[in-house]
Order: structure tokens, then sequence, then C-alpha cells
């Protein structure tokens, strides 16, 4: 009864061994092909019939939008501002922002970003990004191509993504003041 | 006169109590010394100050301080016979009792600091407590606002009087200087300001968290409402009684966390920041003492005192203020006679105006004195070898001005007890510019000097006066607020342009908050309608606003860059249930609005849209298109704005709660005024279905918020404005 015990204990070591092995060799691949490609996160949403994203790294937080307080005299782009963690943040149009552009749904979400200057502002979108990756070599060569605050970069299935680059679009942007004195 | 040691820390907690009655009687002193008040406000007077010494003697005796008792029932006799006929105080009698109150002070001090042993018998003090009136004294502001009598230079008084003597002797006798902070080391804990710091912000997140759990409450009773519209009622008793206790709970734990936030707000408000008043209300007496003592007469008016600031702030401060009134009671202020020979009261007028506007604050010290004296200032410039002739030549009025704050610099030739050490202006501004501010001075000869310290603040708040105009609330520094008055028809002057008031004897522009804020087109004031008589920089207005909300006490924070330079704001500052209050800049409330009213011949559009966001794309839209955007976030309010105003399109959501597009186009088709207004539905349904059903209700055009990119919405408006034969 023991020596069959035995037989049975080492059938299922071997086996154990075998899908270990098989494990670890398929790690090491996706290790290497991590390396061989790498890879730029985005959070990645809805704007219109359009996607587009902004780099993970920017983005700071995602909240309902409520609790905005318009700010009358203020530019058109400037919905209002809002308070995020003890701090005083505008609420812009993103579609404002980009020069006018339709949309499908009221936005009902904010995007706490990082403007590329050390400030926070709070962009509007229709619904949470969804994070997910673009071809590192895409996007910079996507960014070689254009100096503006948004370019065109395809993801690995053919689909077009718009690449906000918060730091130029702050840059560009006229978010000041509609009627001043 | 040992203290029971089971008493000695209840002896700390009244020397606390007791500072702040002896100011508060210090205060009334003054006020009873000055001339011109009836004898109904006298004798009030009297009466709060009687009280006060009682509490001080009562609260003493119970502590068994019995010095301290006989002291203040020495200071309650030399009161009575004047609390009997009720007069002005005469100035040696307010000079004894605020001689008293200091001794009173300095041993109550000594008993909380342990000292009590050592201080010497009082007797030889009290016998001479209500004798002949001793000379002023110079005093000098301790730390934390009490005062102290200073050892008499010895040089320039060598015969002081036994009853100031007596503090003196208290002060040099005593084993240890009490605390800079004017509290015993065991009284608190010490913490670094980066601490306190990030406990505000952790108050913050807890706040945004009470907001969430109020959300979590309100999705509760959503899905139990939901549950209840599937039909299944009884299938879901159970689970919707469940849902809605837990909602309960939820919602009590809301208010319970909202309480807490308030709570830890005004503590940590508390620990961080103090009324200007603490250190203001002080000074109060050392102008009258040394006034006295330089045989001038001078009275200190305070503006703003209720301002709360950082403590930090405060107590550098306390010091540079001290400095400069001092510098205008000796250098700004002329004697009694030489004011009358000018034409001037003989009271010199010294005045301190404190104001918040966002994160700067403002302090502003002016005398009617003698002005800066240019030419002596250059004279002392080169004499005491801060400039060489040949530069002080070069220097316009502003640079030689700017002397005063030199090191070394003074222009007294003797030294005196006051001044002509050159110590003073350039310690001050050296306090300043260590605050990271800066000092400014404006001088006209023969009308007095004014001192402008510009500092930013982080912490602190400020009085606000809140008000509506439709449905924005706005925020107005009480400081500029001098009345409200309701609208009357006999007071106002409507004239085609605008309207004016009749106040005091002026007649007041008339500025309607809504229209000037671009939220709906200018109209003269209806009966009744509140009126602020807001000043700022000598101009005054009346503000026309829709309801007065009322007072509150806020922390006024910046705005962020994106609205940092819209001339109108200020700062915001939070509201108890976590909303932004926008704050206005009273000097662009008096500005001249008629700049930037809006050309009367240019389109007006209302956009009606339950979406912020919506509501903010299509006014960006429009006003690119020349409209003049007026905005209503329901068909209620549209209806409400229509009836105000005329427009010349109307661009409406089809899909908004209560109210949708159809009725409101239904309402508007019903009215004659508007029948034929050109409307236009926006949705985001962009199906067949939903655009069939906007145009058979009524609209002018139809377009999915898709479509509504730049330029779309502007060429829609337009045609549908000339099909209508409209000013397209």
């Amino acid at each position: 009864m023991k020596g069959t015990l035995r037989v049975v204990d080492e059938a299922l070591e071997d086996e154990t061994r075998e899908l270990l092995a098989r494990r670890a060799a398929r790690l090491r691949e996706q290790g290497e092909s991590t390396v061989e490609e790498a890879v730029h996160w985005i959070a990645e949403f809805p704007l219109g019939e359009e996607r587009y994203a902004l780099p993970l790294e920017s983005l700071r937080a995602a909240l309902p939008l409520r609790m905005v307080t318009p700010v009358p005299l203020s530019a058109p782009a400037v919905i209002g501002v809002l308070r995020f963690q003890g701090q005083v943040l505008s609420a812009l149009s993103l579609a404002s922002l980009l020069g006018g552009h339709g949309w499908r749904q009221d936005p009902a979400v904010l995007l706490v970003v990082d403007r590329g200057d050390g400030e926070l502002c709070a962009l509007d979108c229709e619904a949470i990004p969804r994070p997910t990756t673009l071809p590192l070599a895409s996007v910079e060569a996507a960014r070689a191509r254009s100096e503006g605050p948004v370019v065109e970069v395809f993801t690995q299935d053919r689909q077009l993504i718009h690449l906000i680059d918060p730091r130029r679009l702050f840059l560009r942007s006229d978010v000041g003041v509609r009627h001043a004195r | 006169m040992p203290v029971d040691p089971m008493l000695q820390p209840l002896v700390a907690g009244f020397a606390v109590e007791a500072q702040e009655v002896i100011q508060k009687v210090t205060m009334d002193l003054l006020e009873l010394e000055r001339e011109g008040l009836e004898n109904d406000a006298l004798a009030k007077i009297y009466t709060r100050l009687g009280r006060h010494l009682h509490t001080l003697k009562g609260s003493a005796a119970s502590l068994g301080l019995q010095d301290l008792g006989d002291i203040a029932h020495k200071l309650e006799d030399a009161l009575a016979p004047l609390k009997a006929h009720t007069q002005k105080m005469p100035r040696p009698v307010v000079d004894v009792l605020l001689h008293g109150l200091d001794l009173f002070m300095l041993r109550a001090q000594a008993h909380a600091d342990g000292r009590g042993d050592y201080l010497p018998d009082p007797a030889a003090a009290l016998a001479q407590l209500v004798a002949a009136a001793p000379p002023p004294e110079e005093s000098a502001v301790l730390p934390g606002g009490g005062f102290a009598q200073v050892a008499p230079d010895t040089a320039s008084a060598p015969a002081a009087s036994a009853v100031v003597s007596a503090p003196a002797s208290v002060l040099s006798e005593a084993p240890a200087a009490p605390e800079p902070s004017g509290e015993s080391a065991d009284a608190g804990w010490r913490v670094s300001a980066n601490q306190v710091t990030s406990l505000m912000r952790e108050v913050e997140r807890l706040r945004e968290v009470r907001l969430r759990v109020e959300e979590r409450s309100r999705e509760l009773e959503r899905v139990s409402t939901l549950l209840a519209k599937q039909g299944l009622l009884a299938e879901t008793a159970e689970a919707r009684t469940l849902l809605s206790g837990t909602g309960r709970s939820l919602r009590t734990d809301g208010e319970e966390t909202s309480d807490v936030v308030d709570a830890l707000e005004d503590g940590l408000k508390a620990i961080t920041t103090r009324p200007t008043r603490t250190i203001l209300d002080p000074l109060q007496r050392m102008v009258r003492d040394l006034s006295r003592q330089l045989g001038k007469e001078a009275r200190l008016s305070v503006v703003g005192a209720e301002v709360s600031l950082d403590r930090r702030l405060l107590e550098k401060l306390q010091g540079a203020l001290v400095h400069i009134l001092r510098n205008a009671v000796d250098h700004g202020l002329e004697m009694p006679a030489e004011r009358e020979k000018a034409g001037k009261h003989h009271e010199g007028a010294l005045t301190l105006r404190v104001e918040q506007q966002g994160n700067l604050l403002y302090l502003e010290a002016s005398d009617d004195g003698r002005g800066i004296d240019l030419q002596q200032v250059r004279k002392a410039a080169e004499k005491r070898g801060l400039v060489t002739a040949e530069e002080a030549a070069r220097l316009n009025d502003n640079q030689v001005r700017d002397l005063i704050f030199s090191e070394g610099f003074s222009t007294r030739s003797d030294v005196t007890d006051t001044s002509g050490r050159g110590v003073g202006l350039d310690a001050v501004r050296a306090t300043v510019e260590s605050l990271q501010g800066r000092i400014e001075v404006a001088s006209t000869r023969g009308q007095g000097t004014r001192f402008v310290l510009t500092l930013p603040v982080d912490l602190g708040s400020s009085p606000v006066l809140m008000v509506r105009a439709l449905e924005q609330f706005v925020g107005l520094p009480m400081l500029a607020v001098e009345s409200t008055q309701l609208a009357r028809a006999d007071m106002l002057r409507v004239g085609k342009r605008r309207a004016h008031m009749e106040y005091q004897g002026q007649l007041l522009p008339v500025v309607d908050l809504g229209a000037r804020l671009g939220l709906r087109a200018s109209s003269p004031p209806a009966e009744g309608q509140p009126l602020l008589i807001v000043q700022s920089g000598g101009k005054r207005v009346a503000l026309g606003v829709d309801a007065v909300v009322g007072d509150r006490d806020l922390v006024i924070r910046p705005l962020p860059s994106e609205v940092r330079d819209v001339a109108a704001w200020q700062g915001a500052a939070t509201l108890s249930r976590g909303e932004l209050l926008l704050i206005l800049r009273p000097d662009w409330v008096v500005s001249d609005s008629e700049k930037v009213s809006v050309s009367a011949v240019s389109r007006r559009a209302l956009v009606v849209d339950d979406s912020l966001t919506a509501r903010a794309l299509h006014r960006a839209m429009l006003e690119a298109g020349g409209f003049q955007v007026h905005l209503a976030a329901s068909g209620a309010r549209a209806l409400e704005r229509l009836q105000a105003d005329t427009y010349d399109v109307v661009i409406c959501d089809l899909d908004m709660e209560e109210m949708d597009g159809i009725e409101l186009i239904a309402r508007l088709r019903e009215n004659k005024d508007t029948r034929t207004l050109p409307v236009i539905l926006v949705s985001a349904h962009d199906t067949q279905v939903a655009r069939d059903r906007g145009l058979a209700s009524g609209a002018d055009g139809f377009l999915s918020k898709r479509e509504c990119a730049a330029g779309r919405l502007l060429s829609e408006v337009l045609d549908v404005m000339s099909r209508r034969g409209s000013r397209a």
C-alpha cells in the first residue's frame, strides 16, 4: 500500500515540476517580449465619436462631476472651480480646449490632471477612462511629427487614439479671462 | 503668600482669564476718558467696569490670592466716587487704575508661574493706589497682549514713584521670565507648523469622505426606487427595507462626520489663528500712555480687527506695529496747540486698517500729523553717513522717503525714551521682509503719513457677506459693505442708461450684480430689492443683489491660475457642505461698469441645459459667434429669464429633469411674447425618432450634441433666426 502511494506521489511531483517548468518558460518569454516592445501607459476615454487619451502618469484622480462652482466672467473653457484635497482647482471643458468638439453624452466625470507645470486642474470627460498601453515607439514617432497638443497614434490593433500632451495643451490654451476689467 | 498646591493648576487658568478681563477693563477706561460720551453710555461703561473688577476680586479670593483680591478691591474703591456721579473719568484716575491693573496682572502671572513666594509685599503700592495720580509711565506691550511697567531709565526719569517701582521690582525679583508665548512650559504642546498643516489637509480629506458618504446614501435611495419600479414589490420588500435602513444609517453617519469635520476645523482654526484684535487692542493703551508722556493727544481707530490671522504672523507683526505707532505719535503728530494753529483737531488721529484679500493681507497705519519732511530726512541721512551729499541730491522724493527704512536712520539728534537710537523702521522692514511681505510709505507734508504693509497669508479667516444673484452665490468682504438698504422708489433716480440711489445726501450709481457678472441684462432695482452700499478706495456704489443670505467667517483661498486673472474675484472659500463660494473684489465692484457693458445691439441667446459642461460649451460657441449668452439650468429658470429679458434665440436640451425641452417649447408657444421665439433643441440622443419628436413639438431646429462641434451650432442658430425673420 505504501509502495503504491509513493509511486503516485512521485508521479504528481513529476507532473508539478513539469508544470512549473512550463510556466517559467512562458514567463521568460513574456519578459523578453516586454523588453523588446516598450509601451506607454495611457488613460483612454471617448470624446464624441473619437477616442482620446492622456498619459497615465499625468492622471491624479477621476471624480464625479459635481460640486463645481461656475466662475462668471472666466474664459469659455472654464466650467468652474472645485475643491480637491484641500486645493481649489479649475474644471475645464476638454471639448472647448480642443477648439469646439461635439460630444455624445454630457460629461459626468472629471479627470484631475497634472498640467505639466506642477499645477493640477480637472478636465471633463464622458466616461471613466480605461488604462491601456500604446507602443512607445509609435508615441515618440507621433510626437516627433507634430508639435501640437494632440498627436494621433495607432494602437496595435490599428485603432486611432488622439493622445493629449497636457504640457503642450496648457502652454497653448487661453483659459484666462473672458471679460477682463 | 503661597498658593495651595491643590489650587496651583487653576491659577494658570485664572491668569489667562484675568488677562482677558483686564484687556476689556483697559478698553473701557480709555473710552471713559474720552470726551463727548452721553451720560447713558458713561453709566453703562461704569457698570461694566465695576462688574469686571468685581469678577477679578472674586476669582482671586476664591483661589486664595489675597494680594490680588486686595488690589482689585482698591481699584473698586478708586472707581466708586466716579460711579456714583457719572462723569468723564479724569486722566489721573485712569492712570491710577491702569497702573493698578498692571500690578494685578504682573502678580497674577507670577502666581501662575509658581513665583508667588518671591513677590514683594504689595502694601506700599496698595497704599498709594488711590492716592495722588502718578505721572504716566512708559508701557511696553508684552507678547500676548499684556502690559508691563518697564523700569524707568535712571538717566531720563530719576524720580519714579513708589507705585511704579513696585511692579518694576516684581519684574526684577521674579526668578524666571515668562515664556515668550505667554504660556508656561507645561500649559500645552509645542507642535511644528508642518504637523498642523498636514492635519488640516487630513481634515479636508475627511470632508471629502463625508461628501462621498452622502453620495452613497443617495445611490442607495436610487437602487431602492429602481427596485420598486420593477413591479416586484412583494419580492423586493425585504431588500428595500434593508436598503432604506442602511441609507438612513449612512445619512446619520454622514451628518455625524459633518459635525466632526466642523469641530475639527474650528479647533484647528482656534489653534492656528486668532483675531487681529488681540494685538491691536493693547496698542490703544500704548498710544494713550505714550501721547500722555509726550504731552500730546492721540486717538487710535482700528478697522478690520475681527479678521483672524495666523498666530505666528500676528506675533511677528506686533512689534512692527508698536514701532510704527510709536513713530507716528513721536514724530508724526504735532503738539495740540500746534495742531490747532494748523486748523486741525487738537487730538491727533491714528488709524490702523486690516484687510485680507485672498491670500494677501493689507495692513495700513496712518496718521494726520505733520508728514515726512524730506529735507530733514536728506540731512539726517547725510549726517549719519547713510548717503553722501551728492547721492542725496540725486535721489527723487520716493527714494528719500525710503531712507527712513535704512539701518541707523533717525531724525532725532538726541536720544530720548522713545527714539533717537536709529533702531526702528529698518527693523520693521526686516520683519516684514522676513514674512515675504513689503512695506511702502506715502506722506504729504502737513497732512500725514501712511504706511502700507502687504503680506502673504496662508491661514486665517475674514468676515464675508454671502449674497445671491440669480442662482449664483457670492461673497463680499464685510469690510467693504457699509450698509444694506431695501430699494424704494423715492430714493431711486432711474435714468436712460443707469439708475442712481440717494444715500446720505449723495447720488450713488446702482450696479446690478447679476448684470455685472454677465448673468442677465441690466435692469433698475425692483421695489424691496436688497441694495448693498459697497465702498472701496473712496468710491461707493449701491450693489443690487437678489438676496442677502447672511454673514460667514470664511477662510479665503487663492484661485487657480486659469481664473486668477479674472478681475471680479479675489479668491474662493469653502462652505460647510464643501461647496466653494467665490469672493468678489470690492475694487472691481465699485469700478466703472460702463466700460464692460456689452453692446446693446449684440444678439442674445439663452442656453437651457441641466448639464454644467453642456452650458459652458454652448456658451463658448455662441460667444465666439458674437452672441451675448445667458444660461439657465432648468426649464423653470428659463421661463423666469424669459419673463425678465428678451432673447433672439433659445438653445434648449431635450432631456432635462422636471421640465424637458418639449414641455418648455409648449409653454413658450402658449405665450404671445414668446410664440415666435426661435428654439433649437439639442440632445444626446442622435436618433431619427428623437429628431422627429423634437421638431414635431415646435422646435425650429434639432442638433445632436455630437453635431455641436464648433461652427455647426452657430450656423444652425443663424439659419433658424433668419428663417424666423430675426436679426440674424
